[in-house]
């Protein structure tokens, strides 16, 4: 859309700050990865109920909270050391506000996995009553572009993605309802059930989280924080500054 | 230099021709200090372009930009310390509260009795602490006694923040004074006239971080009373001390705004590439 | 072989040439004062001579017979103007000698009293009127300059004859010849009789000569300096001015001796020999000194203060008066007075207004003619007197020392008024 007015991370005066900041998006984006498998893996549990899978999911998630501790340390340094302005000031803002909600994606992947094993464990699987994969699929095609959008700096892909909301949200209603639906048929199921929508409210906050990045993204390019703001309006207030 | 920039793509435009005109509020409601398409001139070379900038009532104004922009010549074209220079010609309007500040009517002495100025190097005068102070006062009569003189003296000291340190010995030299010590007392003398608007020419550049913290705690205490306009190389005093801040380049002003703009999202390039420490 | 070795090797040759420019520096500066204290001990030896003079002791008949006044004749000082003072000190020479009969010899005899004896007996007398008709009055009086040379230094010239040598050795072993501290020197005028000889009239033609330079030298030059520093503008008309001062500095200073003889006395017809136009023409000297020193001080005064004040809405002129005057006060004093010590030690620009005068009178004011310090040591260094070396040393040494007071002063003034910044 706007390339030039998208921020430069290189061409400081001094070198040592270029490199610093590239090295610190590049781990933004191997976190992004990182939590990228681990929804992907998280959902693949649920549509397989391969346990393997499952346990794996679990256990991984202290990797992506690794990743934001030191990313959140070099952030707190890079402020201390440089006092950033402008562009930078936004990049290292939307950069911590990025790996707090990746970690929180992270967290609703382990608990896909742990929901998914005591299914498992109980004999039981997420297939037997609603259909999941379209809403992780749209929820795992939300993250990818929210952390592609957040590479390449595109605003457009951003504000396409932040539009696919509204299709969650009604994806999940609708899961609910039928879930409902069949507690309501069979009562001795409701463990189980809500074991699922569970499991469906995981999918459904990674959608968000992914929203928020997406947030982040525009406020990184364009200066302008479009949280807690209906979706027409945004669209208005991003073409103002354009 | 400017006229063949039409054709060009932007690539190959230098900094000079990508400025086409301010960006931002350079205007505002009932200014104090209004100046528009100001162009400075030292002998043929001219230092600033048709620079358009209002000054509020009570406000802290940062002017920013690199070395040789013209910040400092335009902040000393505001009180016309740049008649000392014979070669420095200023066109355009510029206005104090509406009065044309150019005109044959305006004295620059009485000019610059309401318009202080505080300089980048502490400049005390070599004489006592409370001498530097008066001088100002005696120079225009302010003063009907010596009671109001004292009066006078220990209200500038105290509103510069610098009474306590030195009322023990107001009769020793103010060179003796500590390098912080000695900017607060020039503020103090500057104040002593009380003047409408202070013009501060990078008045902490010379100063350790300690000293340059009490001169901008002072600077936003002084907005209450006065109209203050600071040139400074640091951006961060700049972002601390001000509510709008305008940088220029190359002799144009290219960019003004509400300093927390400015410094968090910058609109012109160039501005963004000065804030975040990119150049060429 | 590592860099540190190759440093460590080129070391010791750095630090041999270091010493070597070193002593190079000594040296020049040792040889500089072997040379100054040289002059000064030369000088010294040759002066301590003047500040003595050779005294005989002579005995006087005072009755009115041998003063030839009448008995009756009442002693107002017309009467004691017309006595034979000379007369009396040769009969007072001739009773100490009885034994010399010849006229050649009589001569060589009086020859040892000065010539000016006569007049210091005469004031004596004038001075004590009762002294008449009383005992024979025995007092000291002024050997004659080539009795004193060789009395003093003990040495045979050929203006003294065996015979004087004989008086001489004579009142030596009756204890009728001493020497004491030399008054005249300070209180008498120029005289053709070194022991009369005093540098009282140079010292006030000096002052005079001063006073004039001093008074039109230094308003006019620092306000010439103020101007041209702080107030015209700069064009090309004041880069000439400033490029004349500058070679106006350098221009011999036997040319404004002639220009003051063409300008003041021919033209507007002062007098000659006077300090006025001495001090007009030494003021003219000093000028280029003056303005161009007052105008270095003036520049150095930091612009920073000139903006303090500007800033203040001083105006140009209460800036200059109130802050960069006071401010550059002893750099102008020092140029000044730095300037009066050249004045002081001119010569050649007097000579061409008639300063060169032989000139008996004590100057009373800026008419009168007179001479100045350095040219009467011009002028005794010329004469064949033996005394006159030791005098002209002596001025020298007068000369020397107001010198070294007036840099002292200077000295004192950037010292003590200095301001720091």
């Amino acid at each position: 859309m706007n390339d030039d007015h998208a921020p430069h991370i290189s061409g400081h005066i001094s070198k040592r700050f270029d490199s610093e900041l590239e090295d610190i998006r590049n781990k933004v984006l191997s976190m992004g990865g990182l939590v990228e498998t681990q929804v992907k893996d998280g959902i693949r549990a649920l549509m397989t109920s391969d346990s393997a899978v499952a346990e794996r999911v679990g256990n991984d998630d202290y990797k992506i909270n690794a990743m934001e501790v030191e990313i959140d340390e070099e952030c707190v340094q890079i402020l201390a050391r440089r006092q950033p302005a402008a562009s930078d000031l936004r990049l290292l803002v939307a950069i911590l506000k990025t790996i707090t909600d990746l970690e929180r994606i992270g967290d609703q992947a382990e608990k896909l996995g742990r929901f998914e094993l005591e299914l498992i464990d109980e004999g039981s699987s997420s297939k037997e009553f609603v259909k999941l994969e379209h809403l992780g699929e749209l929820v795992s095609r939300m993250l990818n572009r929210a952390l592609d959008a957040f590479a390449r700096m595109d605003v457009d892909v951003a504000l396409k993605t932040i539009k696919k909301d509204e299709k969650v949200d009604k994806e999940f209603e609708s899961l609910m309802r039928q879930l409902i639906t069949i507690m309501m048929e069979d009562p001795r199921t409701i463990k189980q059930a809500l074991r699922v929508s569970w499991c469906a409210r995981a999918l459904e906050r990674i959608g968000d989280h992914s929203i928020n990045i997406c947030e982040y993204v525009v406020y990184l390019v364009h200066g302008k924080d479009v949280r807690h703001i209906a979706y027409d309006d945004l669209k208005d207030q991003i073409r103002d500054i354009v | 230099m400017p006229e063949d920039a039409v054709n060009k793509t932007p690539d190959a435009m230098t900094d000079f021709e990508k400025i086409e005109g301010t960006i931002g509020e350079n205007l505002i409601h009932n200014p104090k200090f209004s100046t528009r398409n100001v162009d400075v001139f030292y002998d043929e070379k001219q230092a600033i372009f048709n620079a358009s900038l209002d000054i509020g009532h009570n406000e802290v104004i940062a002017l920013i930009g690199p070395s040789g922009c013209g910040k400092s010549t335009y902040l000393r074209s505001l009180n016309r310390m740049n008649d000392t220079i014979p070669s420095c010609r200023v066109t355009g309007d510029l206005t104090l509260d509406g009065e044309n500040i150019y005109s044959k009517k305006m004295d620059p002495v009485l000019l610059r009795a309401r318009v202080g100025m505080v300089f980048q190097k502490p400049n005390p005068f070599p004489k006592s602490i409370y001498d530097n102070v008066a001088y100002g006062p005696r120079l225009h009569g302010l003063a009907r006694n010596n009671a109001e003189m004292d009066e006078i003296v220990i209200t500038s000291l105290q509103r510069a923040g610098l009474y306590e340190e030195v009322k023990d010995r107001l009769n020793e030299p103010g060179t003796g004074l500590s390098g912080g010590q000695q900017q607060r007392l020039c503020i103090a003398r500057t104040i002593a006239v009380s003047p409408e608007v202070i013009l501060m020419d990078e008045p902490a550049s010379a100063l350790d971080p300690i000293a340059t913290a009490i001169i901008e705690e002072l600077i936003d205490e002084l907005r209450e009373n006065y109209t203050i306009a600071i040139v400074t190389h640091s951006m961060q005093q700049a972002a601390r001390v001000s509510q709008r801040t305008a940088y220029f380049h190359l002799g144009k002003l290219v960019e003004v705004g509400e300093t927390n703009q400015i410094f968090t999202n910058p609109r012109h390039e160039l501005t963004e590439n000065y804030i975040t420490g990119k150049f060429g | 072989m590592n860099n540190t070795e190759i440093v460590k090797q080129s070391l010791k040759r750095r630090y041999a040439k270091e010493k070597r420019f070193q002593l190079y520096g000594k040296l020049a500066v040792l040889t500089g004062f072997v040379f100054l204290a040289l002059l000064l001990l030369d000088i010294v030896t040759k002066a301590i001579p003047a500040f003595e003079t050779t005294e005989v002791q002579l005995t006087i008949p005072l009755d009115r017979n041998s003063l030839e006044i009448a008995e009756d004749a009442t002693l107002d000082e017309e009467t004691l103007r017309a006595i034979n003072y000379g007369g009396l000190i040769k009969k007072s020479l001739r009773n100490m000698f009885p034994e010399v009969r010849k006229r050649k010899d009589k001569k060589e005899l009086y020859s040892l009293a000065s010539s000016g004896a006569e007049f210091d007996l005469r004031d004596k007398i004038i001075a004590n009127p009762e002294l008449i008709g009383g005992e024979p009055l025995t007092l000291w009086l002024k050997a004659d300059d080539d009795i004193d040379t060789y009395y003093k230094l003990q040495k045979v010239t050929s203006r003294i004859s065996e015979k004087q040598i004989a008086f001489v050795q004579t009142l030596q072993d009756n204890g009728q010849i001493r020497t004491s501290f030399n008054t005249t020197f300070f209180t008498a005028s120029d005289s053709r009789e070194p022991e009369q000889a005093g540098i009282r009239g140079a010292l006030l033609g000096s002052f005079w000569t001063l006073l004039v330079t001093l008074l039109l030298s230094m308003p006019v030059g620092i306000a010439a300096a103020v101007y041209l520093e702080e107030f015209a503008p700069k064009n090309r008309f004041t880069d000439f001015i400033e490029i004349n001062i500058n070679n106006l500095a350098a221009v011999p200073s036997i040319v404004f001796g002639l220009l003051g003889l063409a300008v003041f006395i021919n033209f507007f017809g002062l007098p000659r020999s006077a300090p006025l136009v001495g001090g007009l023409v030494l003021s003219l000297m000093t000028l280029p000194t003056i303005i161009i020193s007052s105008r270095a001080a003036l520049k150095s005064v930091p612009p920073s203060i000139k903006e303090a004040a500007l800033g203040l809405g001083a105006s140009h002129m209460q800036t200059v008066f109130h802050h960069v005057l006071p401010l550059a006060m002893p750099g102008i004093l020092t140029g000044a007075i730095i300037g009066m010590a050249q004045a002081l030690g001119e010569t050649a620009p007097l000579l061409m207004i008639g300063m060169v005068a032989f000139i008996v009178d004590v100057p009373g004011g800026m008419l009168d003619s007179a001479t100045v310090l350095p040219v009467q040591i011009y002028l005794w260094s010329d004469s064949p007197e033996r005394a006159f070396t030791a005098l002209t040393a002596a001025t020298i040494l007068v000369l020397l020392g107001f010198l070294v007071v007036m840099n002292a002063i200077a000295i004192y003034l950037r010292k003590h008024f200095e301001r720091r910044w």
